[in-house]
């Protein structure tokens, strides 16, 4: 086994950013109790690696989506590989690498990073990710073509963890799709710390998709916060698939009422995988609604981890807020760890939250065996209709067709 | 084509069966009655290859012996059971499920696997001799399916599958007049020379519209009469008090 022997986080960034401050988290942070720490802690951070060399294949693994498309490598936007000739109409995507021209529209992002880092590898995210890609659809525009945001990564040997950035503005009454997937190079041992900031003004609706599947020794940190205001829509969908560990935290501020916000995902592990998700939406304003819903499936020794929050600040009277968290173990080395976070300051409040732990019902694998089907095949139709429920719900076809095809399901 | 013979089954050393003996020639239809608990589930279960259950005796379908096999190997061999409680399978819509068990099959007997148009059709003619709406291929299997539904689901399955012997678990339980006449008449249509049936109910009045060859009373897993479906009248009216059934009088065969 390769180990990278990079020297330590904190002091590969410079002496004086936040992160050389900060420690890494442990297993007493509640929040990463259950993340590989040992691995983690195997990561060295740096800049992105000068020209590396990105084989056809990993572009043809990608879901092609045929709109515009930002491919970043190591965190950085590659021009060659990126579609963004004949943007529609009402679409700006900003390069990064200080190429924004002080757009007024990144504002409200600026500002969110003035806000404390959370943790050491967001702190570290701000000192080394530079000011990323930035999406920008103006006020009233629909945008139809997905936008596709493919982070790459390709791990040196030290550093072999890097930082990504993506910032999403939806302007007033505007709609998107915005669709990220991570993916790697290779299969060495690496990292990357990818945070994404959107915000949505009054009345804009964006989709927005995760799609995580980066090779076994590789781990993601995604830390995705968005500002919702008034009678804003998201509609989040992630699926955390691949790598040694994929944590997709996210954090939903609804900031003007009547804001709506619907988060859902699938996980879906094998061998030692840790698949961990973190979503919170935190309720300041009266008469929004979230939901999260997220599904696991873990096989092998993998272990899921949800741990969703609900958090209701004082006068966010009038919320509405649901959440669910579904999950089926293969075996029995499988673990799933599953807990809402809630937190109730506010009146008149509708609020939800159950979780189920089980195995594939036994009575339904006989009915089908006695339909002909062996057991394998009859475990694999139980698997995929538990997970189609959240797959079915993805719009987009071409992204639709590759989770089919990735999770090995043949439904037609 | 069935023999079983000397069939015993129990759970966690709780005997259910207790030496089963039944033959069941080509083409013909037996109905095994008996009150609730008296094992009949437990039989088909034996029959289809569920697990769980210690086995001893044997059961040969056309010569070849079916507890060596696996579930669906049993299905491959020509057995099908249709469930009591036919189970939901949110997710799996009828169309797919329905094709890749008729496949799956195929393929065990190395026949091709059914074309999307043959199979269209041989579905549709399922779907006409149970009745079932037109939105049905696309609905999940059985999930939020009425008690009907699901019994004509079973029914319609065995049309697909055409099996050589068809185990059916109180398919007329819980079944309105209509339903009953549709499962009924469903039943009756796949009759033929080359299939057998083992009709299990718990009532009289399915036999009014299926008459079988050979009626068998199945009391505390063994079976203690056997006749012709005069047996079924009999039992209408005495219950099953004559064939050493404890409480006769709480186990009513008429009326639901
Ligand atoms: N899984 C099981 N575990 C323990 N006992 C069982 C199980 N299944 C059935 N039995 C018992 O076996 C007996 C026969 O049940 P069953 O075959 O379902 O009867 P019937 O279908 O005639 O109503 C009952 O006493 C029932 O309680
Ligand atoms: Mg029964």
């Amino acid at each position: 086994m390769t180990t990278a022997t990079g020297t330590p986080i904190t002091t590969r960034t410079d002496g004086n950013d936040p992160a050389g401050a900060m420690p890494l988290p442990t297993r007493r942070d509640e929040a990463w109790r259950y993340a590989p720490h040992r691995d983690l802690a195997r990561l060295a951070f740096g800049p992105a690696p000068q020209a590396v060399d990105v084989p056809a294949d990993v572009l043809a693994g990608i879901p092609q989506l045929g709109g515009p498309l930002v491919v970043m490598v190591n965190g950085v936007v590659d021009s060659e590989l990126s579609q963004l000739e004949s943007l529609p109409a009402g679409l700006t995507v900003h390069p990064g690498g200080g190429a924004d021209g002080g757009d007024s529209r990144l504002a409200p992002h600026t500002e969110l990073d003035a806000a404390a880092p959370v943790d050491a590898y967001d702190a570290l995210n701000r000192s080394l990710s530079g000011n990323g890609v930035s999406v920008l659809v103006d006020a009233g525009e629909q945008i139809d073509p997905p936008i596709h945001v493919a982070h790459l990564l390709h791990p040196g040997d030290a550093p072999n963890a890097v930082c990504g950035r993506v910032r999403i503005t939806l302007g007033e009454a505007s709609a998107a799709t915005v669709v990220e997937t991570h993916v790697s190079v290779g299969d060495l041992a690496g990292g990357a710390s990818v945070r994404t900031s959107i915000v949505l003004e009054a009345d804009a609706t964006l989709e927005h998709l995760v799609l995580q599947d980066l090779s076994a020794q590789q781990m993601l940190l995604a830390r995705i916060e968005v500002n919702q205001h008034p009678r804003s829509r998201l509609r989040a969908r992630s699926f955390n698939l691949g790598g040694r560990y994929g944590r997709i935290a996210s954090q939903v501020d609804l900031v003007g009422e009547g804001a709506e916000a619907d988060l859902a995902g699938l996980y879906s592990g094998s061998g030692d995988q840790v698949l961990d998700q973190q979503p919170t939406v935190v309720h300041r304003a009266p008469g929004c609604t979230s939901r999260q819903a997220y599904r696991g499936v873990l096989d092998d020794s993998s272990t899921g981890v949800f741990s969703g929050g609900i958090d209701v600040r004082p006068g966010a009277d009038g919320t509405d807020a649901r959440q669910s968290n579904d999950n089926l173990l293969l075996s029995r080395q499988a673990e799933v760890d599953t807990q809402p976070r809630l937190e109730i300051l506010a009146d008149d409040i509708a609020c939800q939250h159950g979780a189920t732990v089980g195995q594939l019902d036994p009575t339904a694998l006989f009915y089908l065996r006695t339909r002909g089907m062996t057991e394998d095949e009859a475990g694999r139709v139980l698997v995929n209709a538990f997970a189609d429920q959240v797959v079915e719900e993805v719009r987009h076809d071409a992204v639709r067709d590759w989770l089919s095809r990735r999770l090995g399901h043949d439904h037609d | 084509m069935l023999e079983v013979t000397n069939l015993n089954a129990s759970i966690d050393g709780n005997r259910i069966l207790n030496g089963i003996d039944l033959s069941v020639g080509s083409g013909e239809v037996h109905a095994v009655m008996g009150p609730n608990g008296s094992g009949k589930s437990t039989f088909a279960h034996v029959l289809a290859g569920r697990e769980g259950y210690e086995v001893t005796g044997s059961v040969a379908l056309d010569g070849a012996d079916l507890l060596e096999m696996e579930p669906e190997e049993r299905a491959a061999a020509g057995l099908f059971l249709g469930f009591q409680y036919p189970v939901e399978i949110p997710g799996v819509n009828n169309m797919y499920f329905l094709r890749t068990a008729l496949n799956s099959v195929r393929r065990a007997r190395g026949e091709d696997e059914i074309s999307a148009r043959e199979f269209l059709a041989v579905a549709r003619e399922a779907m006409a001799l149970v009745e079932m709406k037109p939105d049905f291929l696309e609905r999940s299997v059985n999930a939020g399916f009425s008690g009907g539904e699901k019994k004509r689901n079973e029914i319609l399955q065995m049309a697909v599958m055409q099996p050589r012997l068809a185990v059916l678990d109180e398919t007329d339980s819980g079944l309105d007049i209509d339903a009953l006449r549709v499962v009924a008449s469903g039943v009756e249509a796949l009759r033929g020379p080359d299939r057998s049936m083992i009709v299990i109910t718990h009532y009289q009045r399915l036999l009014e519209h299926i008459r079988p060859d050979v009626v068998h009373v199945l009391v505390d897993g063994r079976i203690v009469e056997s006749g012709d479906h005069t047996l079924a009248l009999h039992l209408e009216e005495h219950g099953y008090r004559d064939f050493g059934e404890q409480d006769g009088a709480g186990q009513r065969l008429s009326g639901v």
